[in-house]
Parts: C-alpha cells; structure tokens; sequence
C-alpha cells in the first residue's frame, strides 16, 4: 500500500467508535428479553422507544434490525425467507428483511409445535429476533410502514394486539403554512399528542401496571440534551475542513434513535468535544478536503463504510444529508420534559420525507447553504420511495437556486442487488470534474 | 370536438338507442377524459375538479356544482415524466406526472385527494410543483380502518376536505345538495351493481373491457348524464336478452388505481375465459357501497368510507378484522368462478404486500390462481396469453377432477 492511498483514507471519529458496542449490547439484550420475561414490542419508523423503555417494555424497531443485519452482511437469509413466503423483490427491503424474520420465527414455531427440532442456530440472527407480544405502528409519511406492521399482525396469526397511530402527511398549501407553523401543524400536532395519550393507555393495558410517566419525562430530559449536543456538533461542521463526515452521523443515528437512553448524553458529549477538538486542530473528516457535499437519501446500510472511504478517495467531504440532518429528535427545544406528548408528537411529525416537497426543499437548500456545500449526491433507493419521492424536484432546485452540481446513483437501504457501483463512480467523477471547470472559470 | 355522450343524449329518441350505441359513448369518455372534461366545461361553463384515487367521495364535489372527475392513468408512453418519477413507480403515478409535465390538466380548477399511498404522494408533490394555478386540495384520510376513533377522524377529514372546497369555490355546500348528489350517485352505483349481478348469472353479455368502459366513464361523466345513459342501457339488454356467455368463469382482481390495460383483458376471454366478477377499482370496487342519504352527509360518508372496506377490503388501508383473501373466495363462491386472475400493477406497493394472503389463502383452499404484472409500457402479450392458456388448462382439470 503506498503512502498516497493511505492519506487517502477516512478520518472517522474516534468517539463514534463506541457506537459499535453500544448497540451490540443492545442487541444482546433484545435477544435476552424472553428469559428475562420482557414483554417485547415491535414497531417501525416513529421513535416510540421512551414510551416502552420507561415502561420496561423491550423495544424492537424494525428498520434498525434490518439495518444491523445488512451491516453485518447477514440480510440474505431473511430475505430469502421473505420472498419464499411471497414477498417480492420490489417491496421496501427494510421491510423484507424484517418480516423475512417474523417468517422463519414463525416457521420454527410451527415446526416446534409438529415436533420437528428446527432449534434456532445461534449465530442465525433473522431466527434470533424474539417474536412480539405487541406491535405500536406509528409511522409518518410512508404508507408502506404502516402495512408493514399489519402485515406483520397478520403474520403472526392477528393474536398479537396492535396499535395504530397515525401521523398525517403536512401538506402545506395553506397560506399560514410553513416549517413548524401554521394552522395545519398546529392542529396535527394535536392529533398525533392526543394518540399517544391512547397509546400510553395502550401499553398500560399490556403491562398491566400504571403508565411510569416520571420515568419517561426523565427520558426526555436526557433525550433532548442529547439532540442538542448532536446538533451543536453538526453546526461545527460549518468549519473547513469539516470535522465530521455523514457518514459519522450515520454510525450515530442508533444512539440518538433507539439505543437505551441511559449512555446517549455521554455518547454525545464525546462526539460533540471531539468534533470541537479537531476544529480548533483543523483536523479534517477526509484528509485533503477539496469537494463539500450533501448526501440525499436514505442510507446504503450495507456500503457505509464502503461509501465513507470511496468519498474520501476522492477528496470529498459528504458533510450533511436529508437523512441524518433532518430528523431523529431534530427539533429538541419543541421537547417540553415536564409534559413530554406534544413536543414527542412534533418530533415524529418531523420526519425526514413528512413535509411535502415544497417545505422540504427550503430546509434542504437551507442546509446547503449553511455547510456551503459545492454538490450534492442523490442515492435514488429503489425500495424506499418515501425519500426517493422528491429527489427530482430536490436536484431540481439544487441546481437552479443554488448552482451547484447533482449526481444521481442506485442503491438501496438493504438489498445490495440494487446497488450500480460503476453508475456510481462515473456519475460521482464527472459531478466533481463539473466542480472543478465551474471553479476554475470562476 | 364532439363527444358521442352529447351526440347521443342530444340527437336520438330513447326507444332507438341499442346496447352498442351506449357502450361506445362509454368507452369514448373513457378513453377522452380530459377531452370530456373539456367539452363539459365549455358546455356548462361550470368547474371541474380532478381527484386522485381511490377513497376521494365525488359526492362533495358535485353537491358543490363542479364535475369531479376521477383523473386517469393515460396510455401515452412516458416522455416528460422521466424527470420527475422514477421508472420504479406504479404506472398510475408516472402517467400521472408526465400528463402534468405536458400540461395536459389545464383544464382542471382543483385537484383534490386523500389517500396516501407513498406513490401517490410523490406523485402529488410533482404534479402540485407543475400546475403552480391548480389549487390541490389534500387532507389525510385515515387509513387504520377499526379503531375506535377512525370514524371521528374520517368525519373530520371529510368535513375538512368539504370546507376547503367551499373557500376555494366562495359559496357553502348545503346538506340538502350533498344529499341530491347522493342520490344521483347511489342510483348510479345501484345500476351498475344490476349490471354486475346480470353479468353473474349470465342474463346479460359483457366483456371484461365493456364493463370497464361502463365504470370508468362513470369516474369521469356527468353522474346525471350517465345514469341517463345507464337507464336506456338497462331497459335495452333488459328487453333484448343475449344468450348466455360460455367460457371458463374466472375472478378478476387487484389492479387499483390505473384500468387494466385493453390488450390485456381482451387476450384473458380470446382464451376461452369470462370475467363474471372483479374487485377491480375500475370496477366492482368502485360501486360497492352506497352512501346513507339521509342524516349528516359528512357522517355518511365517513360510514360509506368504513363500510367500503369492510366490504371489499383495500390492500392500502389496514384492517384487522377484515381479510381481502376470504373475501375474495366467498366472492368467487357466488360468482361460480373457477379460478381467478390476479391482475397486479407492477411496483404497487399495497399489493405486493397483501399478495403473499391471498397466495397462501388460495392454495389452502386448493383455488387455481394466476398471478400477472402489469406494466405501463406495452407487454408481451404473446409470453402472457401462453400463461393464461396453461392457467385456464388447469382451471379445467380441476373442475373436472
Ligand atoms: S419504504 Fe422507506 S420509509 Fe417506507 S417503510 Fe420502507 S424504509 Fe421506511
Ligand atoms: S396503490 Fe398501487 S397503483 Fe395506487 S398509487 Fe399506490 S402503488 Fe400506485
């Protein structure tokens, strides 16, 4: 290896490097939960997690077992197990993935109770996912989350009680309407708050116990001081060289989203004096920063890393991105710890595709602007169109209200087969030629 | 341009009008909406309001004077489109954007929906950005069909949905116009329904493509002109019986928000088949229900919206208590149909979801079925009459065994 490739590698965080174990343990403890006699619940999309965590409730969210079992390279044998069941190939794959696993749970309990041993091998983490004594859906904006869950009530025989929540799209055509205002917010704002108080009653029902609602707005506390200490590290990437990458946001999307709360404010307190350490140092994400770019889209769980390095190869810094930038606990000040709902409500309603197009693109030229970027990679993922929806109308405006330069590849959140590396590295190569002639007419 | 609806309503006694006559007034607003639209327009000087698949009730905007048209996948290719879609969306959603791209919905005043597929919502964002002077009116419709609050939530969105229309047209919608409209409707859905039950028992002769003529066109007509039509349609096949078809007879379903291409139906019945029934949007999903005509017609409609997927249950609401696949087999019970075609939009989401259900329900039973993804873009039709033919084999088999 010569020494050029090497200086050429990401400079990740060292902080986010805990991540890894955190969510291990997490994972061991969700695979423990039936011994220890946890109720277990499933749910998707909406972080609902403090809701079952202060309650005592294990918390499984779906995309997040997806994900981890596409970054371990261990998605297929779900998958497969999906599509032997019917799923096709062309349905959301965190959903594929997920119900792939309430299938095989499924088929080893009928085998079970035929009599044929068909134990789980331990190492077999699609059969390692316990199976659900509840399912909450809660999902904004994609209606395939919503019938993601039903049916996976329906797969497991519609005897395990479900609850529905549902959080309407904000459409915005009134002249009030806007980013966090307007009457339309307001009253679906409402709405959501006013659910989760029935879900809270929910989960009382399943637990038996009274709801712990000391416990949960201690939660909160620690959930919004851990949002601010993200977003105050996210706003230093203002810096050049920008300290943090996307990609170090990736890695910390568990943590802010469905890791226990206990342990996220000191995971973020590191992150953010790490990240302020390298701006006073200089210290860049990519070694030699020469392009700044936003990453739309949803993640490639199978190629963060992969991704991570290809970018630095190119002297790239991927600084900010829909996913990551804007959402997961994004607006901590509307969190109210004393009297949580709303605000928790707000937060769901604020996820990363719930804005229709135009609000939407404001935030995303905003942010943009703000880490001054020179670019902007689309990851057009061919199975979660719930952000692939406006990424035309996005380019669209990149270019024409900003100037800068787009480039489009295919992928997919866990399905590899999606994934055109060499449409990535062409397309990738001639937007920063582009930004280099654009630089050197200027 | 002439429409033959005007053509016909205007220029011929009811007693000469044969079942021909009206089916090709039909298929014409069917295949021309916009063209229909048009001619509406500069007939009645009134507006017309678009609306998007599959749970917007016409009822309001009609009590309201416009003509709501359910708006139509087109079966032009895909040109402009392309850069605002991309080729892994439903057929329906792509057509969509491009017949906005090409400002082909100019003639449209509002568009309004309330569902929520994730494709339709993409689509609604690209089609809203294209026609900047369309006012598109949206609010969510609840899709979690048996809560104890859905039918709250329903009335509110529909009342929601009513009092936007109401600012953007200036005038109130009276309860007394909305319980005509009802009316109108209702008899519409009521002979339709006639004609699906004629077609069951064989007392009236009707290809697969006739019937979606009939429907579609009522998703686009004039409801008062096309229960004119429908009425001399009934008294003519009532007075002029048909021998009965003879064929395999099969289910259609799935197919939601887009008709069922031409080629494709006609090539199931050139295979020795006859649709006797469907849960097709452009069909038997379409007129299932009627709305209460007395009492708050907002209420109403929110029980029409419940009472609809109870009674053919829809892949993109979720129900708990409902099962789209025994509906279908006690469906099929009644039709005395053999085997049943499931008709699948290709990337429709919903569908795909619900499809491994109904499968499994299916071969439980020991129910033949066949499976075929339909594409915007023409399809080999060759490759599919070869399926459909081993298909109709089987079904035979088994009817014999
Ligand atoms: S399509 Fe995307 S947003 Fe929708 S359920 Fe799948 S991953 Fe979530
Ligand atoms: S329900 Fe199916 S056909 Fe209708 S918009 Fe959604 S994906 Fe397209």
């Amino acid at each position: 290896m010569n020494i050029a490739v090497q200086e050429k590698k990401a400079n990740k965080l060292k902080s986010t490097r805990i991540a890894g174990k955190l969510v291990n343990d997490y994972w061991e403890m969700v695979w423990r939960a039936k011994e220890e006699g946890k109720l277990v619940c499933w749910y998707e999309g909406s972080a609902i997690n403090p809701f079952l965590e202060a309650a005592d409730i294990c918390w499984v969210h779906g995309e997040a077992y997806s994900a981890m079992l596409a970054a371990r390279h261990q998605e297929v044998k779900a998958q497969q197990a999906a599509e032997e069941r019917g799923y096709m190939k062309e349905l959301c794959s965190y959903a594929r993935t997920h119900l792939g696993c309430a299938v095989t749970n499924q088929r080893n309990r009928n085998d079970a109770d035929t009599g044929v041993s068909n134990a789980p091998d331990d190492d077999d983490l699609a059969a390692k996912l316990p199976a659900p004594d509840m399912i909450i859906s809660a999902y904004a904006y994609c209606s395939t989350g919503q019938q993601w869950d039903e049916m996976t009530s329906r797969l497991f025989g519609k005897k395990v009680p479900i609850f529905n929540v549902s959080i309407p799209w904000v459409w915005g055509s009134k002249p009030d309407a806007g980013y966090l205002r307007g009457q339309e917010w307001d009253e679906t704002s409402k709405y959501v708050a006013r659910q989760l108080e029935d879900m809270v009653k929910f989960i009382e029902e399943q637990t038996g116990k009274p709801y712990p609602w000391d416990r949960l707005r201690a939660m909160m506390a620690d959930i919004k001081t851990a949002s601010k200490l993200r977003l105050e590290a996210m706003d230093m990437c203002t810096a050049r060289p920008a300290p943090a990458s996307f990609f170090d946001w990736v890695v910390s999307i568990a943590p802010i989203n469905n890791l226990p709360v206990p342990g996220i404010v000191d995971y973020f307190t590191a992150v953010r004096d790490e990240v302020a350490a390298r701006v006073a140092t200089g210290e860049g994400a990519v070694p030699k920063e020469k392009y700044r770019l936003f990453f739309d889209g949803i993640m490639n769980w199978n190629k963060v890393g992969w991704l991570a390095e290809k970018f630095a190869r190119y002297d790239a810094a991927v600084i900010c991105g829909r996913y990551t930038h804007m959402a997961f606990w994004q607006e901590p000040d509307l969190i109210n710890a004393n009297d949580p709902l709303l605000g928790m409500a707000q937060n769901y309603l604020i996820c990363p595709n719930n804005h229709a197009a135009p609000i939407l693109i404001d935030l995303i030229m905003d942010l943009c602007k703000k880490f001054e970027v020179d670019g902007m990679v689309i990851h057009a993922s061919r199975t979660c169109r719930a952000f692939t929806n406006p990424q035309f109308l996005i380019a669209d405006a990149a270019t024409k209200r900003l100037g800068i330069q787009t480039s489009m590849f295919e992928g997919d959140v866990t399905d590899e087969s999606f994934y055109k590396d060499e449409l990535l590295n062409s397309r990738v190569e001639a937007m920063l030629e582009a930004i280099d002639s654009r630089r050197m007419v200027a | 341009m002439r429409l033959l609806a005007t053509l016909v309503l205007e220029a011929k006694p009811e007693e000469d009008v044969n079942k021909q006559e009206i089916l090709a007034v039909f298929e014409d607003a069917a295949s021309r909406p916009l063209a229909y639209a048009q001619a509406w327009k500069d007939r009645t000087g009134g507006k017309v309001v678009g609306s998007f698949p599959m749970n917007f009730p016409g009822e309001i905007a009609h009590a309201a004077g416009t003509l709501p048209m359910i708006l139509q996948e087109s079966d032009d290719a895909i040109t402009l489109g392309h850069g605002l879609l991309f080729p892994f969306y439903c057929g329906y959603t792509r057509s969509m954007v491009d017949q906005a791209a090409r400002q082909e919905f100019n003639v449209l005043d509002a568009i309004m929906f309330g569902d929520h597929c994730v494709q339709l919502l993409g689509m609604a964002d690209a089609i809203r950005m294209q026609l900047p002077d369309t006012k598109v009116i949206f609010f969510q419709l609840i899709s979690s069909m048996c809560d104890p609050w859905t039918f709250g939530r329903a009335v509110e969105s529909f009342e929601v949905l009513k009092n936007e229309l109401e600012e953007f047209l200036g005038s109130k919608i009276s309860d007394e116009a909305m319980h005509e409209s009802t009316k109108i409707f209702n008899r519409n859905r009521q002979m339709i329904r006639k004609l699906y039950e004629m077609r069951k028992s064989g007392a009236v002769s009707l290809s697969a493509v006739e019937m979606q003529h009939i429907v579609k066109s009522s998703m686009i007509m004039d409801k008062v002109d096309h229960n004119k039509l429908l009425e001399q349609f009934m008294a003519y096949v009532e007075a002029n019986p048909e021998p009965e078809p003879k064929g395999i007879r099969l289910h259609l379903s799935g197919h939601f928000c887009q008709a069922p291409k031409r080629e494709v139906l006609d090539m199931i019945e050139d295979c020795g088949a006859i649709i006797v029934g469907d849960d097709l949007y452009h069909g038997f999903r379409y007129i299932s229900t009627d709305v209460d005509e007395a009492g708050k017609p907002v209420e109403a409609l929110a029980k029409w919206y419940m009472e609809r997927n109870t009674g053919v249950p829809c892949p993109t609401r979720v129900q708990n208590d409902v099962d789209w696949d025994s509906f279908l087999l006690k469906a099929m019970e009644q039709e005395k149909a053999a085997g049943m075609i499931v008709l699948m939009a290709k990337f429709c989401e919903p569908h795909m979801y619900y499809y491994p259900e109904v499968k499994e329900a299916f071969e439980k039973k020991g129910v033949p079925h066949l499976l075929i993804e339909t594409e915007h873009e023409s399809m080999a039709i060759e490759g599919l009459k070869t399926r459909v033919e081993t298909f109709l084999e089987i079904v035979k088999r088994r009817q014999a065994a």
